[in-house]
């Protein structure tokens, strides 16, 4: 595998960024796309647009089969058993909020008690804390270890005879910990207990497959998988989907509209009510096709390489404390510098062209836990290249000077 | 080279050893500010005599060394001035940090303003704006004695 090659499918390292090269170190933010899927959303609009599932002309039946293909690509690209549990949703924000929405409505008791952990993202969280306000629900929280891992024994350990639903992510867009989505699936469905998964993260960089992972639904946020922006894919077991009530009301979800009565639609039109990202939909069967062309395995690889300079270049810079540090580990380097705050690194590092992040990265619980108000995070995706970790760290070392360190 | 113009030696060092970063016991007016986007939180504290002049001014937070730095040198500035020219002086340094080139405030002497000056780096960075003006945003709403945390936007 030729990274340069794959690099040069990205138009923006054509660019100069503020008279830089651009180390892009943010995708666990949002990845840059390739060219195929710029051009996709091109060649839509110009030569075939069409609003899809509702007229009879030409167009209209071309488009909606290019948007049904691309469910069919999701269901593939993620071993789904049936194309009806594939979703398209705004995000991933809204795949969880329908979940928790829907579940709220007609499964979670007052009393009920949801499980998640100190990594997730804000996305999941708030949304079970609205039931927590309008159903009365009470959330759990797994700890976190000393390595910024949720293990499988800290799951059993916050399981109670109320847990009902354990919601959790594939992998942790702060200290990178994978966690062990399977086992702990396995643990919940043995006592009953529902199983959400934020695939934010795991989508990008890891293997996909719903019928081994078992869980009953899985978030996917496109942009992040090399996609359109306004898109995500809601993956939910085909029994959840058909039992659980329509999320949001209008056009394209019904069946039948009286005034004194309405019947809504089959799957998967029940839960993708008015126009969609009809374009986004159709140019990530793109990203799709992107990522198979590699290998979801030689990613993998790539970005294990990567992690692992990474984090051997920082650990070797004194002053730069890491973040976790999990034997599972993902394509995130979050740290933080003894005297010099994230927005100012992160400022500094931008004027080499080094893309990070500073913040809590929607994490407050985490970094409360971890007694820091925010962290540097640098991310990889698959057109990254050690050079890009060897200019981010000459970059920190630049930080410390600027700072008189 | 822009970057040596945002940290200046005067703002590293405001930014590393704050000036009034603590409580006044014995505070008449605060107000809280935060930054959603980043996480930066400042509290800020006043004491204000019967003629509204500022007897004592403080902060606690957590921030860049720019939101830091601008608190440090705000509650340097403030305190001895009544709440009139406070508040001109806030006006003044938001309209320096948005587009003015330069402080206008009689109520600033050359020293002070040589000193304030040092944020206007910021300019060049529209993202950081914000930590420089959160806590001078925050500063009126203890005047105002407004409940409300102030968020900072661009």
């Amino acid at each position: 595998m030729n990274i340069n090659q794959i690099k040069k499918e990205f138009p923006i390292f054509d660019e100069k960024i503020q008279n830089n090269d651009l180390v892009y170190l943010d995708s666990a933010n949002s990845s840059q796309k390739p060219k195929v899927v710029v051009d996709r959303i091109n060649e839509f609009y110009t030569k075939q647009f069409s609003n899809v599932g509702r007229s009879v002309h030409y167009l209209a039946v071309a488009a909606t089969n290019l948007y049904e293909n691309t469910r069919t690509s999701v269901q593939k690209y993620i071993n789904a058993k049936d194309k009806n549990e594939i979703v398209f949703t705004k995000g991933a924000t809204e795949a969880l909020n329908l979940v928790a929405n829907t579940l709220g409505q007609s499964y979670l008791q007052e009393g009920d008690e949801v499980l998640i952990t100190e990594l997730e993202h804000h996305s999941n969280y708030v949304p079970w804390h609205f039931l927590r306000k309008s159903k009365n629900i009470k959330i759990n929280f797994a700890e976190i270890n000393e390595e910024g891992e949720i293990t499988l024994e800290e799951i059993e350990k916050k399981i109670t005879p109320k847990t009902r639903l354990i919601s959790i992510t594939h992998l942790s867009n702060v200290t990178g910990a994978i966690l062990p989505v399977k086992e702990i699936t396995q643990l919940a469905h043995s006592k009953g207990i529902i199983v959400v998964v934020d695939g934010c993260q795991g989508a990008p960089h890891l293997k996909l497959d719903m019928q081994e992972l078992d869980c009953d639904f899985y978030a996917i946020s496109c942009h992040k998988m090399y996609g359109p922006t306004g898109l995500g894919v809601l993956y939910g077991k085909k029994k959840w989907l058909e039992e659980l009530p329509p999320y949001q009301g209008g056009g394209g979800m019904i069946n039948e509209v009286k005034k004194d009565r309405i019947s809504y639609g089959e799957l998967p039109n029940k839960y993708e009510a008015g126009t969609m990202a009809t374009a986004q939909v159709i140019a990530f069967d793109q990203s799709i096709k992107f990522l198979e062309s590699i290998g979801i395995e030689n990613v993998m690889k790539h970005e294990a390489e990567l992690v692992e300079y990474g984090q051997e270049l920082l650990q070797k810079n004194n002053s730069v404390k890491l973040i976790g540090n999990p034997k599972n580990k993902g394509g995130v380097l979050s740290f933080t510098i003894e005297g010099v705050h994230p927005h100012d690194i992160a400022t500094i590092l931008d004027e080499d062209g080094v893309a990070i992040r500073a913040g809590h990265h929607c994490c407050q619980i985490l970094h409360d836990k971890l007694n820091i108000p925010a962290s540097a995070r640098a991310s990889v995706g698959i057109y990254n290249t050690k050079e890009d970790l060897d200019q981010l760290n000459e970059s920190i070392k630049n930080c410390k000077k600027i700072f008189n360190l | 080279m822009n970057l040596k113009e945002l940290y200046q030696e005067i703002i590293l060092e405001h930014g590393k050893n704050p000036r009034n970063l603590r409580k006044t016991e014995d505070f008449n007016r605060n107000a809280k500010g935060n930054n959603p986007l980043c996480g930066d939180n400042v509290h800020v504290y006043l004491k204000l005599n019967g003629q509204k002049i500022v007897e004592d001014i403080s902060f606690e937070g957590s921030g860049c060394a720019i939101s830091m730095a601008s608190a440090s040198i705000m509650t340097d500035l403030i305190k001895g001035k009544n709440e009139h020219e406070a508040k001109e002086i806030v006006e003044d340094f938001l309209g320096m940090i948005k587009e003015n080139p330069e402080l206008k405030s009689e109520n600033l002497d050359e020293d002070e303003k040589t000193k304030l000056m040092c944020l206007s780096g910021v300019k060049q960075y529209p993202m950081r704006v914000k930590c420089a003006t959160l806590s001078w945003h925050t500063l009126v709403s203890a005047f105002d004695e407004r409940k409300e945390e102030v968020k900072t936007e661009n």
